[in-house]
């Protein structure tokens, strides 16, 4: 038995080289001779093995290795970064320079200098364990696999055609070594799990649906099992398949939505996990993914009712975002976002710490060597109530359900949204009554969060990459939350 | 460092063919690059990439293995390629495969792909963000965020077709938001090979007037409107319709044009969008795409009429058409893209809406159905209300919610005046003008 991360452990090290910690340590203390004030060097690794296929038939495999060492420094209250591949003392030299050079340079634009809180700091090495190594079924199996679902998926419908089913099958493995002059020292070794895939269903008279969606996790191939994509996936195309012939438009009056769990972990992440980030909210990202209606000083205020909990959480096993320690060496923690309603507490780093007078939380990610620390979500989800779906929807005289989306988009301040659903239900008297087709969810982040009046109890996580920085860094993060229930929401239609 | 890459490339093109392989291409770039960001009127942080990129595209019995490393040391990558044919042998025949192509002429090398200017300042590029900065405080604004990214790229191709090729550039991509008041803001954008300080004043200045004129908005209800989209805007939804224009998306299910050939009418006759590939202006441009053919110009859609479906050899055979010079291994992209533009100044454009809006910024675009084009994004930054051929108000932010057939098949008027616009928004390279849309659906959250 072969897999190709194995094959190519013997090449590229999969136990991390002392020649890197040493890099490590020689940038941080190479920075501090040259007049950093702060220096911070990350040794990171992120491999991938991938295998692509279309229909059922494969069409490449790729394996991508993304190495180097990143250097941050604080030079006169100026932040300087700089990262190379060039892993020797020349290639980390170099780069330790330019970065404190140009942090240096810069410095003299500076308003106010960037300083760092205080704080504890971790020395520590941890691992994430794959209960079924990625080599525990080999290439050919893996291979089969995709070619006995796209046998299954084909035949799932009858009128309609399953046009296209496009698999991406991701093993990943992220390691890393951070040190920092304050004295943090933390090596990880983190796999993960990820298959995306686009499915479009076709009917000649009906026209199409299309669904793309992922799968990913923290762990080993013991995923594919819980995923279960063989069952899964023939039912999506039997359920679009009925759409497509059945679907009829949503109602146009005021109705209760019952929100399912995939769409509620996606609100939260738009429109409480986005806004908490505090380099958000402080202006850092304001010409790229924007600022938040969040402004300093709104820690206490209301922006929903009693059942408005989110938290967002790294140290969930098992969670695509999984980290014990951030990037900048500081011990990872659940955070309250949002608290019964109440703006509770927001995403730091220690720079943002520093301003708000707090701690850090341990929100500094990192996409790859190439990427500054900056701050992330991680598992970010919905605090469940004691509400069975059952329950949920028994009481409602009309209204939809509304369980899987497509389009989506929340402005730059995070407080306009738009969900449009693509497996929906029209409810009527307590009970599910067909599918409405593209029923549309746009409200603002405060008419969410004050409208909900029940909450499911089944907690549900859903796999995403978040997107944020200059350049761009797609980050792994869990969605999620129960179902729940909206009262009095007026819904919309897409256009025809 | 031309020949250290070029003798690369070839080595590695020779050690796979030596260990089993049938064909190799080796892709091998050496970039340096400065960033800086702003925030809050001031740098929020500086970056220096120094980075060697080795991509490798190998077949073996029409199994197709593509890998991306970033060695450490060099002499890894002989070690991975012979481990890689063992990989080889286990995966399947690609549906998708064809022989490397062997092109039938060199490229043309294309004059002034590399502005000294760039590397000058890639060491302290301190002045320029000064310059933006200043100028963006021109007018009453109360801050100014962005980044300018300038880089520095050689790029060396070999493959088994005896392709030898490379080629260095220079790029800037610069882009500014600037807020006023408890309301305003405008952004603006810019991409190009060389750098001219008056075009990243101008971005500045653009961004800063819209910030300023934007102030005090007020409701407007959603419905059907003609709108004037900024190149900003314009140039976000034409990056998807460039991408889907690539064979690959459309075997993919993931275009508009799944159901269409060339021949067909796509959109009004008004617009004509061409895959500049050797423009030397523009950062996408090169003069040979990843397989070695020399790329050229053409027309994706012109006057109306889809005219050309983007192909590498592989989507080229697999539909019995010609590679257009678009490679990508795998996925055949546009390089650059360019709107033909039109006769109207801006007011001109404004001068022809009795009840529109102006939209200067967007972001955010999702679709609910790549094969039905049906989108939404949200506006952000300087949005207007026009009546009866004027601007008359700032308005608050609306979605446009509609269908991208409908977009670009209600385009009624198009500006004289082009921008190269590169952001987070709009990644590939586009020079285009101001565009007048008739009837385009808008929507708000109702709550």
């Amino acid at each position: 038995m072969i897999s190709m991360v194995d094959t190519f452990s013997h090449i590229f090290k999969v136990f991390l080289d002392l020649v890197y910690e040493d890099l490590v340590l020689y940038a941080v203390e190479y920075a501090g001779k040259l007049g950093a004030k702060y220096a911070e060097a990350r040794y990171h690794r992120n491999s991938s093995t991938d295998i692509v296929s279309r229909n059922g038939a494969i069409i490449g495999a790729g394996y991508s290795i993304v190495e180097g060492i990143a250097v941050r420094v604080i030079v006169n209250g100026s932040l300087g970064f700089a990262s190379t591949n060039k892993l020797t003392r020349e290639g980390v030299k170099e780069v330790v320079e330019k970065a404190v050079t140009q942090a240096r340079a810069h410095s003299k634009l500076m308003k106010k200098p960037i300083e760092f809180a205080d704080a504890r700091l971790g020395r520590a090495k941890y691992s994430v364990v794959e209960v079924k190594k990625f080599d525990s079924i080999s290439l050919d199996e893996k291979i089969r696999m995709y070619q006995e679902l796209w046998a299954k998926v084909s035949k799932a419908t009858s009128e309609a055609k399953v046009q296209v089913l496009f698999t991406s099958h991701s093993e990943m493995l992220e390691q890393k070594i951070i040190a920092n002059s304050d004295g943090a020292y933390v090596e990880s070794r983190i796999p993960r799990l990820r298959i995306t895939y686009n499915m479009l269903v076709f009917h000649p008279q009906k026209g199409t649906i299309q669904r793309v969606h992922i799968y990913g996790a923290s762990g080993g191939l013991e995923w594919l099992e819980k995923w279960n994509l063989g069952e899964e996936l023939v039912k999506e195309a039997q359920t679009y398949e009925r759409i497509l012939l059945t679907a009829k438009e949503p109602p146009k009056d005021e109705v209760d939505v019952v929100v399912g769990s995939e769409v509620v972990g996606l609100i939260v992440h738009e429109s409480c996990g986005h806004p908490s980030e505090a380099d958000r909210i402080l202006g850092r990202e304001a010409a790229q993914a924007g600022m938040s209606f969040i402004k300093p000083g709104m820690i206490g205020e209301r922006i929903g009712n009693e059942h408005a909990t989110v938290i967002d959480d790294p140290t969930i096993p098992g969670s695509y975002g999984y980290y014990l320690y951030d990037d900048e060496g500081v011990p990872a923690r659940p955070r309250y976002l949002y608290r019964e309603g109440i703006i509770y507490e927001h995403l730091h780093n220690r720079w943002t710490a520093k301003i708000y007078g707090t701690e850090s939380n341990a929100a500094a990610r990192a996409m790859n060597y190439r990427s500054e620390p900056i701050i992330r979500m991680s598992t970010t989800y919905f605090k469940p109530g004691d509400y069975s779906f059952e329950e949920l929807i028994e009481d409602v005289k009309k209204g939809v359900y509304i369980k899987s989306y497509m389009e989506w988009n929340i402005d730059d301040v995070r407080w306009s949204q738009r969900y449009v659903g693509l497996e929906a239900y029209l409810i009527e008297n307590g009970e599910i009554k067909g599918f409405v087709r593209n029923p549309v969810l746009e409200v603002t982040t405060r008419a969410f969060y004050s409208k909900i009046d029940a909450v499911g109890k089944e907690l549900r996580f859903y796999a995403a990459t978040c997107g944020k920085g200059e350049p761009a860094q797609g980050v792994p993060v869990w969605l999620g939350g129960p179902d729940l229930r909206l009262k009095g929401i007026k819904l919309g239609v897409i256009p025809t | 460092m031309k020949e250290e890459l070029l003798t690369l490339a070839s080595k590695l093109v020779e050690k796979a063919l030596g260990e089993g392989f049938s064909e190799a291409a080796v892709k091998i770039t050496s970039s340096r690059r400065t960033m800086v960001k702003i925030a809050n009127s001031e740098p929020s942080v500086v970056q220096y990439w120094n980075t060697l990129n080795v991509g490798l595209y190998l077949v073996k019995d029409k199994k197709m293995l593509i890998v991306e490393l970033e060695p450490s040391n060099i002499e890894e990558l002989d070690k991975s390629i012979r481990e890689l044919i063992g990989i080889a042998d286990k995966i399947m025949e690609s549906p998708f495969y064809a022989p490397l192509p062997k092109p039938d002429k060199k490229p043309e090398p294309i004059p002034g792909l590399v502005d000294d200017n760039i590397i000058k300042v890639l060491d302290n590029p301190v002045e320029l963000a000064e310059a933006v900065i200043e100028t963006a405080h021109r007018e009453r604004i109360d801050f100014t965020a962005g980044a300018i990214d300038l880089a520095y790229t050689e790029k060396a191709l070999a493959t088994s077709k005896n392709v030898e090729l490379y080629e260095d550039s220079t790029r800037i991509q610069a882009y500014l938001r600037a807020f006023a008041g408890e309301d305003g803001s405008g952004q603006w954008a810019l991409g190009s090979r060389k750098l001219d300080r008056k075009k990243l004043e101008e971005m500045a200045s653009i961004a800063a007037r819209y910030a300023v004129d934007s102030r005090g908005r007020v409701d407007i209800e959603p419905g059907v409107y003609d709108i004037i989209l900024s190149p900003m805007v314009f140039g976000n939804l034409l990056d998807l319709v460039g991408r889907m224009s690539s064979a690959f998306s459309m075997f993919m299910g993931m275009s508009m044009f799944v159901k269409n050939k060339p021949g067909d009418k796509v959109a009004s006759e008004k617009l004509t969008l061409i895959d500049d590939a050797r423009n030397p202006e523009l950062p996408g441009s090169t003069s040979f795409d990843d397989e070695g053919i020399p790329t050229y110009s053409k027309p994706i859609i012109e006057n109306g009429v889809l005219r050309t479906i983007l192909h590498n050899s592989k989507t080229a055979a697999k539909v019995g058409a010609k590679t257009t010079g678009n490679a990508g291994w795998i996925t055949p992209m546009p390089w650059n893209l360019i709107v033909k533009p039109g006769t109207h100044s801006l007011e001109e454009l404004i001068g022809e809406v009795k009840k529109g809006i102006l939209v200067t910024n967007n972001w955010y675009t999702r679709l609910q159905n790549y094969v039905e084009g049906l989108f939404s994004t949200i506006t952000r930054d300087a949005l207007f209300l026009i009546e009866n051929g004027k601007i008359t108000k700032p308005i608050n932010k609306l979605r446009i919610a509609d269908s991208l057939s409908r977009l670009l098949n209600n385009i009624e008027a198009l500006g004289r005046e082009t921008y190269d616009i590169q952001w987070w928004e709009v990644r590939i390279p586009t020079r285009l003008p101001y565009v007048l849309i008739r009837q385009i659906h808008t929507s708000k959250h109702t709550i």
